[in-house]
């Protein structure tokens, strides 16, 4: 039995102090496995250091009446400069077990060989994780603390860490954390959330997963939008492209999401049902419109929309995907598939894969469509028409934008820019939100490298589609964009003639 | 077969864990500082050995003036050991959790464990390194057998301990406090001519050894002095200053680490 009364701590910082545990209280008994869910700096390892032992709670108490492990596969108790086989014998004398049958076991599950006689630094990371897993293992404790690890090494290794932490120690309590809900789901007995310095507990994992959901915010789906700190920092559209993969992993809605996503693919990947593939396409979706420009989930969504047999709009994808940046020879075999099923011929519908050129040269991708499109045509909303003729027939953003141009939605849009008096117009409030990320995107991508207060300065000026058309014009700021300028400019001396 | 839980231990089985808490955290210690490569644990002794001769070698060949009637050698031998003894012991314990912190995570080991381990190490060290210098120049006649070996074990033991309390108070300072480091470098060097290794404080004006004689490790060199020379030294010592003052140091010492470890996060 582990028991917390009343836990609090309180970390001092130069900010004064911050209270991560509120109170914690609950009994952990023998063959209970408690998971635990909360998004990222809700305090889940400071409550597992304090469950271990490894730290003292500032108030309250914890009881351990059965022995606990420290967090497992956690890599940092190594002395580096040590060798593998030397900590294992460190471990072995710490708590007075036979080394050279700790070792073997060691040997035979890390699958380390001649590496156990190597200094740990020089170890990869990968092995370190082995190691420390394995090592893990040598101590039969009552209670394992388990910290995220889904991360630990490839599949097989993952199937054998399962084997024997959930297979061969079924009977032992735990305490698990983890990012990934299907995994807290499958291995635990009960369930808690971890918010603001509180722990609220459920013994049913889809009440508790729903809550988890609202909490982090994606259980509204409307309201998916991606990080502020991400958008304040995009300057340019290659910062869009570098930091979207980075910036997106790292933030608890984007996770959750693709996490379930991936979840209902593999389900479809069996059942074959045309409702979880929908279902799939649609969590892929939600995600990628937190972070249109995350390159990597881009072709996994069009695998999700090609199994519902739309061809065009996996097409869609896959050329995004590669337009983004994923390695062309990710994409290629997709695409081409998609292109012969189509009845064509791939040879006359290439890939176009992301290059590092200047901004109207770079290759365009559905978010860039769609962000043209709101400029030049007045929405967001392409067609998958229109949407799949650009991307197949264009190869840079300056030949699309040129190609909106001269097509006639474009008048009624430089009409409203230029023509017609202010107050005629109504607002199109309908998508005000919080935050339009769009406009964030339209900055980085068209305004670039303005600093912070220009940035904030012209916000207010862009507020519907063609203040923005009316901006980029009348600043001048296609410069580069010679295709679209000459389009531009031939349709104001037809405008000016008429 | 889980790892057994012993609820309510008996004192005899809480030191039966210490002591194997301790014996590994010193051979962990001494592996990573001295590996396996070439003579690995004789360096245990044989660096400061190298020390204490250079040094010998360097007094005897300047002729350094001391003031008593103890031969060079004997006086560099003993003198400089016992720096070796007190000044290390602070160097290996500041810092010393920063680069083990995570050892926490052992349930029985503990903050001060830690600390203990790299004391142990010194102390053998130096020790091994004094003893074994001691027994080639006695053997090869540089210097004369101790007169009181038990006078001798007991300086040396006020030494040890006055630089292990030093050792812990300052090491569980420096945790949260990185002045602590950048003041202990100067202050130890400032302290070697002042810790009676260099001189004898019957050589001293009166005014100056009564001054001298607040130090304590002064004492604790004094008395090793006495042990391995007899009269001739003429020794100054006093157990009542240097004993309480090492308790209180002590106590001191047990003080911080009970603040540390309230406080350490492990990463």
């Amino acid at each position: 039995m582990i028991r917390l009364n009343d836990v609090k701590k309180v970390y001092p910082t130069r900010f004064g102090d911050r209270m991560v545990l509120d109170g914690i209280s609950f009994d952990l008994a023998k063959g209970e496995r408690l998971g635990i869910l909360g998004r990222n700096g809700a305090g889940k390892s400071t409550m597992v250091r304090l469950i271990s032992g490894a730290e003292r709670p500032t108030s309250g108490t914890v009881e351990r009446h059965m022995s606990v492990s420290w967090p497992l596969a956690f890599g940092g108790a190594f002395q580096a400069f040590l060798t593998g086989r030397d900590n294992i014998r460190f471990i072995s004398r710490i708590y007075s077990q036979d080394f050279h049958r700790n070792l073997a076991f060691v040997e035979e599950f890390s699958e380390l060989g001649q590496y156990l006689g190597e200094p740990v630094r020089t170890y990869s990371s990968g092995m370190r994780a082995r190691l420390a897993f394995a090592l893990s293992m040598i101590i039969e404790f009552d209670c394992f603390l388990i910290d995220e690890i889904a991360a630990v090494g490839d599949a097989r290794f993952h199937d054998r860490c399962n084997f024997e932490l959930f297979e061969k120690r079924g009977d032992r309590a735990m305490v698990i954390i983890s990012h990934d809900p299907g995994h807290i789901r499958d291995h635990c007995s009960r369930w808690a959330i971890l918010n603001n310095g509180k722990l609220t507990e459920f013994n049913d994992f889809d009440v508790a997963y729903s809550a988890y959901k609202e909490m982090i915010g994606i259980a509204d789906r409307s309201i998916a939008a991606a990080d502020e700190s991400f958008l304040d920092s995009v300057r340019n559209r290659l910062h869009l492209l570098e930091f979207s993969y980075r910036k997106a992993v790292a933030d608890d809605r984007f996770r959750a999401l693709v996490i379930e996503a991936e979840f209902i693919r593999s389900r479809a990947g069996w059942t074959r049902a045309q409702a979880d593939w929908a279902a799939a396409e649609r969590s892929y979706a939600t995600a990628l419109s937190m972070y249109p420009f995350e390159r990597s989930y881009w072709s996994v969504l069009g695998h999700t929309i090609k199994e519902q047999g739309d061809l065009a709009g996996a097409e869609i994808c896959y050329r995004t995907a590669a337009a983004l940046g994923q390695p062309t020879q990710d994409v290629a075999v997709h695409l081409e598939f998609v292109v012969e099923q189509q009845g064509l011929d791939p040879q006359n519908y290439p890939l176009r894969a992301f290059s590092r050129t200047t901004l109207p040269k770079q290759v365009p991708g559905k978010p860039d469509l769609e962000l043209l499109s709101y400029v030049f045509w007045g929405s967001s909303s392409i067609d998958d028409i229109d949407c799949l003729s650009l991307l197949r027939g264009k190869s840079s953003l300056d030949e699309v934008a040129q190609t909106m141009v001269l097509d006639e939605r474009f008048l009624r849009q430089y009409d409203k820019a230029f023509n017609l008096e202010l107050d005629e117009l109504t607002d199109s409030a309908s998508e005000q939100g919080d935050r339009d990320q769009r406009l964030d995107f339209i900055l980085a991508v068209f305004f670039t490298d303005l600093s912070g207060p220009v940035r904030e300065s012209l916000r207010p000026k862009l507020g519907r589609s063609f203040d923005v058309l009316r901006e980029i014009i009348e600043r001048d700021i296609l410069s580069g964009w010679e295709l679209t300028r000459a389009a531009i400019d031939s349709v104001r001396n037809e405008q000016s003639r008429g | 077969m889980a790892l057994p839980v012993n609820e309510n231990p008996s004192l005899l089985d809480s030191l039966r864990v210490q002591r194997r808490v301790l014996g590994a955290l010193f051979l962990r210690e001494a592996l990573t500082r001295y590996g396996r490569h070439n003579i690995g644990f004789l360096w245990l002794f044989v660096e400061p050995m190298i020390f204490t001769l250079g040094v010998t070698a360097l007094w005897t060949a300047t002729k350094t003036v001391h003031g008593s009637g103890v031969p060079i050698v004997a006086f560099a031998l003993t003198g400089y050991s016992s720096v070796l003894l007190w000044r290390n012991m602070p160097g290996r314990c500041i810092g010393a959790m920063l680069s083990n912190v995570s050892l926490l995570y052992h349930r029985n080991i503990k903050v001060l464990d830690i600390f203990v381990a790299r004391l142990m190490l010194e102390f053998g060290g130096a020790t091994i390194s004094f003893f074994v210098l001691s027994l080639v120049f006695i053997s090869i006649g540089w210097v004369d057998p101790p007169e009181d070996i038990l006078e001798v074990a007991g300086g040396w033991l006020i030494i040890a301990w006055f630089g292990s309390a030093l050792a812990i108070w300052l090491g569980a300072m420096s945790h949260e406090n990185e002045l602590v480091d950048k003041i202990w470098h100067p202050f130890s060097y400032l302290l070697f001519p002042l810790s009676g290794a260099a001189f004898m404080v019957d050589a001293l004006p009166h005014a100056a050894q009564s001054v001298i004689l607040y130090i304590p490790i002064v004492h604790g060199v004094e008395m090793v002095r006495e042990g391995y020379f007899g009269a001739r030294a003429r020794a100054h010592f006093d157990l009542s200053y240097v004993l309480p003052f090492c308790m209180v140091l002590s106590v001191l010492a047990m003080l911080e680490v009970r603040k540390l470890a309230a406080r350490v996060v492990p990463e």
